[in-house]
């Protein structure tokens, strides 16, 4: 294994590991520095690699990781976002009663492979503008799969902090959604 | 835990119930709700969507990739690491 094995993981699956890192992390830059420290560390690890997965699912096992110790540096220095200004958003979408301020519009299924690739670009776009916390929250969930119990401990927050988070930005997504003209094929 | 819910606080139980295990009362009322109200089972139906749509494998080739400066970088980097 040399610089050759490296510049083929580069090549074969660094977009992949880059679209995978840019969903979770929201920034391009971060997302690259993600790449970069997973490839190092495969540099490192190489001897350790067995060979019983594929690279792609080993790289992709170590690039989790990365993403995490990213996350965990950065959350120390973003700034914690302004509560009620979430809680008045959140008071908007609904009446005084409790009841849904406007009719859901239902969505179809993406029927082919544009209409599902445009349906991702409005999903990232979407999380892109959620508050940086919150987005965080929940990318780790929603793309990355982590546990909730896991999320709270890497970001320092209580689980029904986490809770909280998670049910304003699915509010806050799929209006985002609806209001980029997502409604699904044919819908 | 009461039984009739305002859809706010539904949207609260179906998206709790999608990162962790409701109570028995919240499942019953949370059931209840989505059985006659469309908004909220549109909304519940909505997270879950997005939630499929988010995990599906990120072979997308229109999807965002590495920029050729960024490649170069990475490349640099891993050279370095080797000649050390």
């Amino acid at each position: 294994m040399e610089m050759r094995d490296a510049r083929t993981w580069l090549d074969e699956h660094g977009d992949y590991l880059f679209r995978i890192a840019r969903r979770q992390l929201h920034s391009d830059e971060l997302a690259e520095d993600a790449v970069q420290d997973t490839l190092l560390a495969a540099l490192t690890a190489r001897e350790r690699y067995a060979g019983d997965a594929s690279p792609r699912t080993w790289l992709v096992g170590i690039l989790k990781h990365k993403i995490v110790d990213i996350i965990r540096r950065r959350v120390r220095e973003v700034e914690l976002p302004r509560d009620d200004e979430d809680e008045e958003a959140v008071d908007a979408l609904f009446r005084q009663n409790g009841h849904w301020a406007e009719p859901l519009r239902a969505w179809g299924n993406p029927q082919t492979e544009a209409e599902l690739s445009q349906l991702r670009r409005i999903l990232d776009d979407c999380a892109d503008r959620l508050k940086p916390l919150m987005a965080q929250v929940f990318s780790l969930r929603e793309a990355g799969g982590m546990e909730t119990e896991e999320i709270c401990k890497e970001l320092g927050i209580t689980p029904t902090n986490c809770w909280v988070l998670l049910h304003r930005a699915r509010l806050f997504m799929r209006q985002c959604l609806e209001l980029n003209g997502y409604s699904g094929a044919g819908a | 835990m009461k039984w009739l819910t305002t859809c706010k606080e539904t949207t609260e139980l179906a998206s709790r119930a999608m990162d962790a295990r409701l109570s028995f009362g919240e499942r019953l009322a949370l059931g209840m709700h989505l059985a006659i109200c469309a908004n909220c089972a549109r909304f519940a139906r909505q997270i879950k969507d997005m939630r499929t749509f988010l995990r599906m494998d990120a072979t997308d080739d229109a999807g965002p990739h590495l920029t050729e400066d960024a490649r170069r970088r990475i490349e640099t980097e891993l050279q370095n690491k080797l000649d050390h």
